[in-house]
């Protein structure tokens, strides 16, 4: 998975998306067609009944837009719960294939998510720093943020992710370059009692999860789930191994792709202790890092379990603490298949260890709310190794280790009548690329109650991790020890208007410069790969976003973003950088509180490949019906996803043949959950 | 694809016109119904201000009290922020979306007789003194006890009987 080797040809392809572009445009026009049908039927006069008649008065529940949490000033989108069963969302990167200014680029083994136009495949989404409750998972070997089927947490169990654009250094520290990702986990009492679930799907997938949450009479909470997942997959052909000698072009049963995991939660008295367990295998069918193709000896593994202990409580009238200790175990094994009489099987094995703890103080006065905290991680093993099983030849065996530390202040400061001025401050240090300091500056003005200005500034860095550092592989690879971090400064300007409750329209204007930026390179003096520090990205773009939800049930989320992502240098577009990104969330009650029907149209725009091709622009629709209350206690929904069944392909990696990777086309998934 | 998208949104708006009964036509006459259940110390004579700070949830629901007689008086509902003289409030409902900001906002009308009428989970562990939750879409009330003593104000125990009585606690958030 993630060794590299020079890819062999490719194909090149050039095509036009503007065709789709069209019918992306024709979208957005389209919008406002609802807007007109406003809901306006006259008031009873409930004032007149008594309060043991009003608490017998049955009500349709008032849809609300989520409240933000985090701390950061910045543009932010949040999924809820409710989201995720009315779009039939399976994974973290469904899920954030519907946020503004997000794609994702799927290669059969990774998922790449995209924001704002920068998203290079191959970089285990490095970029983006990404949270369960709070709490870092980010791996130390890789700095993977697993958003497919090897994120730990089933989405079942998922309260709301919050999805913050734009750097998040000044609070998070490392890999907050591109976005913070906070995923928070549901409660016990928000599913008071057993859960079974069970899913049937497309290319022989199946799943079951079986949880149970309890909020107890003395004010402790758990929950705990467990859920497998297995997915026999499609066999899929690849023109460019359409020879005999390579099976016709045709990966047979390759696609295969499985999960375990286990999360577990007990709350109490301002304790809470989390673990979580998870296990992915998948099998690869591209043939990538110049495998053989259709072997089906190529599988590879990520496993992750992590434990946080947190505590939250009160220090006086004005001061609230947060304190952490947690502990994570990321391990990676693959198989690769070479060419060879008989074949040679070479294994890549990589574990990260750590533990850590931070701590916060959150104070809150008249004029000015107070952050200031700290951060520890003990890196304790960062090992890598790869050899040949047989005979047994050792190619690599790296065992490192490191530190970090991170030092914060945020303060948040009325100005005036309206208007706010956020301020934070960082400091990190790493043992491997020495010190940094990030800063972000807020300002947010109110001119009126429905409207707010922000103009943001801040800079987030990324830290080379120990497979840049030290990945080395006799005759293909070498290492670099003296990376340096790489740092992002942004600017942006959002409008916020809110014309009505729950109505919310938004603007985003932003400016990025990505700078000493770690990327792979053939050193000419000797034709080895190596990382070093070269290249700057400038970004911009400009994204809108209406919201609107309707009194009769009808939910709108729709954003068009439009950006683009630059090497200063050469003036070369990124790779896998959609110009255009189209989106539009509805969901509906088609028979009151029984039915309801979620709808997605996503439109990607064209965007460049390794190979100088282009990944037509398509449009995808996916559609659900979902009945929350069948019976008492059973839940049913149905998802098709790609309903038009569009042909479209993601750009491949640097460790692929292929440039072009084609993707699924029309699938289903049924889902029944009981509630004991 | 286009037709298919009109098709959907043509649904869409009419499945959205027919509307049940709204939970904040509910939430205001419960409001009006539990402002006669509480005892304000002797004041000034004027109307009862119904402040709301925030993001206002109720639409127009709350239209049919404005002006409306309560006890001596007649309601004035007023839309306040943050810095604003709370103090003035007779009651001040406090949104979900006031999360962030609750501590500073009951701070700032500490010892006064303004009943905090609070619309989101552990408001009323927070200091809030009577919280809106729904169970089963019927709209119940948590009840501060204490909440309300510090301010001075009296709440009958007819309505606490319908209440679920709720402990101040430093609990997690």
């Amino acid at each position: 998975m993630k060794k590299y080797f020079p890819a062999i040809t490719r194909a090149v392809f050039f095509h036009a998306g503007i065709r789709a572009t069209f019918i992306g445009t024709a979208l957005v026009i389209m919008l406002p067609v609802c807007a007109a049908a406003e809901s306006s039927d006259a008031q009873a006069d409930l004032t007149g009944l008594s309060i043991e008649e009003l608490l017998n008065v049955e009500v349709s529940t008032a849809s609300k837009f989520p409240q933000k949490t985090m701390d950061a000033p910045a543009s932010v989108t949040i999924i809820t719960a409710a989201d995720i069963k009315i779009y039939g969302y399976r994974t973290l990167a469904d899920l954030l294939k519907s946020v503004r200014g997000m794609n994702v680029a799927y290669d059969r083994n990774y998922n790449y998510l995209g924001v704002r136009g920068s998203g290079r495949t191959g970089d285990f989404n490095s970029r983006t720093l990404l949270l369960v409750d709070g709490c870092r998972i980010n791996d130390p070997v890789y700095d993977t943020a697993a958003i497919g089927t090897e994120f730990p947490v089933d989405l079942g169990l998922v309260e709301r992710v919050e999805v913050v654009r734009g750097p998040g250094s000044s609070i998070y520290g490392s890999n907050a370059v591109l976005g913070v990702i906070n995923v928070i986990t549901k409660r016990g009492r928000d599913l008071d009692g057993l859960e079974a679930s069970g899913e049937l799907a497309s290319f022989g997938t199946d799943k079951e999860r079986l949880s149970y949450g309890k909020h107890y009479e003395n004010g402790a909470e758990l929950l705990l789930s467990v859920s497998k997942y297995r997915s026999t997959g499609q066999d899929l052909f690849f023109p460019e191994f359409n020879f005999p000698a390579t099976n016709n072009g045709i990966a047979r049963n390759l696609d295969g792709d499985r999960y375990q995991r286990f999360f577990g939660k007990l709350a109490y008295a301002g304790f809470s202790l989390t673990g979580s367990y998870s296990s992915r295998d998948k099998a690869v069918p591209t043939a990538a890092y110049a495998t053989e193709f259709n072997d089906p000896n190529l599988w590879i593994n990520d496993g992750l379990a992590f434990m946080a202990l947190e505590y939250y409580g009160e220090l006086g009238r004005s001061w609230d603490l947060s304190a952490r200790v947690f502990q994570g175990r990321y391990s990676y094994e693959g198989i690769y298949p070479y060419t060879g009489a008989p074949i040679t099987l070479n294994k890549d094995t990589a574990q990260g260890n750590w533990w850590g703890t931070e701590m916060k103080f959150i104070g809150k006065f008249e004029k000015h709310q107070l952050v200031a905290g700290m951060e520890y991680q003990d890196s304790f093993r960062q090992d890598q190794s790869n050899f040949n099983l047989a005979p047994y030849t050792p190619i690599l065996d790296d065992k490192r280790s490191s530190k970090r530390e991170g030092l914060y202040i945020q303060d948040e400061i009325t100005l005036n009548r309206g208007l706010l001025l956020n301020a934070g401050l960082r400091y990190d240090h790493y043992s491997t690329a020495g010190a940094t300091v990030n800063p972000r500056l807020g300002l947010i003005w109110s001119p009126v109650d429905t409207t707010a200005l922000k103009f943001l500034y801040g800079t987030a860095f990324r830290a080379p991790n120990v497979y840049e550092l030290y990945y080395a592989s006799s005759g293909s690879q070498k290492a670099n020890p003296v990376l340096n971090s790489e740092k992002i400064s942004s600017y942006e300007f959002v409008v916020e208007h809110s014309p009505r409750q729950n109505f919310r329209l938004s603007a985003d204007v932003y400016s990025n410069r990505i700078s000493n930026n770690i990327n792979q390179i053939t050193d000419p003096a000797d034709g080895l790969l190596v990382f070093i520090n070269a290249g700057q990205v400038d970004a911009h773009g400009v994204e809108f976003e209406v919201e609107r939800l309707w009194e009769g049930g009808l939910r709108l989320r729709t954003s068009y973003a439009w950006q683009i992502s630059r090497e200063k240098l050469t003036g070369a577009e990124l790779v896998n950088s959609p110009r255009h990104l189209v989106k539009l969330n509805s969901s509906l009650p088609v028979w009151g509180d029984r039915l309801r029907t979620g709808l997605e149209l996503q439109y990607t725009g064209g965007r460049k490949t390794l190979a100088g091709g282009i990944a037509n622009g398509h449009l995808l629709a996916n559609l659900t019906l979902l009945s929350e209350q069948l019976t008492k206690n059973l839940e049913l929904s149905a998802t098709l996803s790609n309903l038009f069944g569009t042909r479209y392909s993601d750009p491949g990696g640097q460790e692929h043949v292929q440039d072009l990777i084609a993707q699924d086309g029309r699938s289903y998934r049924l889902k029944l959950i009981y509630h004991f | 694809m286009l037709l298919v998208l009109t098709l959907f949104l043509t649904v869409t708006c009419a499945a959205a016109q027919a509307s049940p009964a709204k939970e904040y036509e509910v939430k205001a006459a419960f409001i009006h119904n539990i402002a006669k259940f509480v005892e304000w110390p002797p004041r000034s004579a004027g109307s009862l201000k119904l402040c709301v700070i925030g993001q206002d949830p109720f639409g127009s629901a709350l239209d049919a009290l404005d002006a409306k007689p309560i006890g001596d008086t007649v309601w004035e509902v007023l839309p306040v922020r943050l810095n604003s003289n709370l103090r003035g409030c007779g009651v001040l409902f406090i949104p979900a979306s006031e999360n962030n900001n609750l501590k500073p906002i009951l701070t700032s009308i500490q010892g006064s007789a303004v009943l905090t009428v609070g619309d989101a989970k552990g408001y009323a562990e927070q200091g809030v003194m009577v919280n809106f939750y729904l169970e089963q879409n019927k709209v119940r009330l948590e009840i501060n006890k204490d909440a309300a003593g510090r301010a001075g104000l009296k709440i009958s125990s007819q309505l606490l009987k319908l209440a679920r009585i709720v402990a101040e606690s430093g609990e997690i958030k």
